[in-house]
């Protein structure tokens, strides 16, 4: 069975949710981390990510929910972004929205995609398989940058244990947390 | 460092972070600057542009970061100037380092965060940023594009026209949506007027009177029109470049006064 139109706007808004805070933490890194390399990263990533909300966003309003609907996600979720949100070093910076974050958005994509029926829902699908190119491509530019310039980490486990924590989280999306859909709204 | 007074803390803010490489002054004569014909004269310009922009990455980083509940729609183009300025950084960076720079060679300043950054609200912070700043910069590049081409440097006149086209843009959406802005609300016009005195002023500290001297150009007035400028803001804008120009020039004659 695939999903209602009810569950395919809580993802969506959620996907979009979560790529606006990723926009805003990479914009509150930008003057804050030292390095011009990894600014100008930042710096390009960030119109990725709202672009994929933005995409998020137009798309939402097509399954009835509001123009830019957009969701928490889950609270177990929301911590593990706002400890990576909250470093300071440079490369827990990289690691963290790079290889912990990213890889689990592909994997929580893909349970979206698994779930959808890729015809009736055709158009997100599309979406979701742009993300997944963009991010692939960010991912290769941070592996790029961190062979230029050397980081280290201060914990060289610490990526492993916030992956596993990602791993761990069992609800991504709220069901029923969603305000309304749009018709709900204009009535 | 530089012996003078500090900056006004009420008119800047804490300065961007920076790596060791760089050595970060408050003042424009704290710049290493070099006389015309000067064989590193190029080079330290594009080496404190590609300083500039990271600045106007961090500017932009700064506008979303700090006013989350705007539109979505200006948020968009905040998000896609960050990657412009990103993308800027690495063009001034090549060719810098194509004509012999290295990363850190010589100071550089960052007085257009430290000033933007102070500003409180998002329509003082474009108006200053994107419809100051970087509209100096569509004047500026104009000048840069005709002499890079005039002396054959494609690869510099290339970098230029498509810097230009960038700046034009954030020019306008900075103008197009501070119109929508004050026309639903006349308050906004204010705090506008108040962050361009701010600026102005914090500008007046970091450039002295010897920056604003060394200006020989007046505004580019069809980018300015491109940019979402009205007729009357450019003729104005103009007409005090044009006098500026004059009285310039008419400085730097034999017994013109310096």
């Amino acid at each position: 069975m695939g999903l209602t139109i009810r569950e395919k706007a809580e993802y969506v808004g959620t996907f979009r949710g979560v790529r606006v805070y990723l926009m805003e933490m990479l914009a509150r890194w930008v003057p804050t981390t030292p390095e011009l390399e990894v600014k100008v990263l930042f710096g390009r990533h960030i119109w990725d990510l709202a672009q994929h909300a933005d995409a998020l966003g137009k798309r939402a309003f097509e399954i009835r929910a509001p123009l830019h609907y957009t969701l928490r996600p889950s609270e177990e979720y929301q911590r593990l972004l706002e400890e990576i949100s909250g470093c300071q070093g440079t490369a827990e910076r990289i690691h963290g929205f790079y290889s912990v974050i990213l890889p689990g958005l592909e994997k929580r994509h893909g349970d979206y995609l698994a779930h959808t029926d890729s015809l009736q829902d055709e158009p997100t699908v599309r979406i979701l398989d742009r993300i997944q190119l963009d991010d692939a491509r960010m991912r290769r530019e941070s592996q790029a940058l961190l062979a230029e310039i050397p980081l280290r980490l201060a914990d060289p486990e610490w990526p492993g244990r916030l992956a596993a924590q990602d791993s761990a989280v069992t609800q991504f999306v709220v069901p029923g947390s969603g305000v309304t859909l749009a018709r709900e709204v204009a009535s | 460092m530089s012996g003078q007074a500090e900056l006004d803390p009420k008119l800047f803010a804490e300065a961007p972070v920076r790596d060791p490489r760089f050595t970060v002054v408050d003042r424009w004569k704290e710049c290493r600057l070099f006389p015309d014909g000067h064989p590193e004269k190029e080079v330290e310009f594009f080496h404190r542009q590609m300083h500039e922009e990271l600045n106007s990455v961090e500017n932009a980083a700064r506008n979303l970061a700090d006013f989350p509940e705007a539109d979505w729609e200006i948020r968009m183009w905040i998000a896609r100037q960050c990657s412009d300025e990103a993308r800027h950084v690495l063009m001034f960076r090549r060719i810098f380092e194509r004509r012999g720079g290295t990363l850190g060679q010589y100071p550089v300043m960052s007085f257009q965060y430290r000033i933007c950054t102070k500003i409180d609200t998002l329509i003082g912070r474009l108006a200053v940023q994107n419809r100051s700043f970087e509209a100096g910069g569509i004047d500026a590049v104009k000048v840069g594009i005709d002499d890079a081409w005039r002396r054959g440097d494609t690869e510099l006149a290339e970098l230029y026209e498509s810097q230009g086209a960038d700046e034009i843009v954030h020019v306008r959406f900075a103008n197009e949506w501070i119109r929508q802005q004050v026309a639903a609300n006349p308050r906004n016009g204010l705090r506008m007027a108040a962050a361009l005195t701010h600026g102005s002023r914090a500008f007046a500290q970091v450039m002295g009177e010897e920056a604003v001297q060394g200006i020989d150009y007046a505004a580019d007035q069809s980018g300015r029109l491109e940019a979402g400028f009205d007729a009357a803001e450019v003729k104005q804008v103009y007409e005090l470049s044009e006098a500026r120009r004059l009285e310039n020039l008419a400085r730097k004659r034999p017994g013109g006064g310096s």
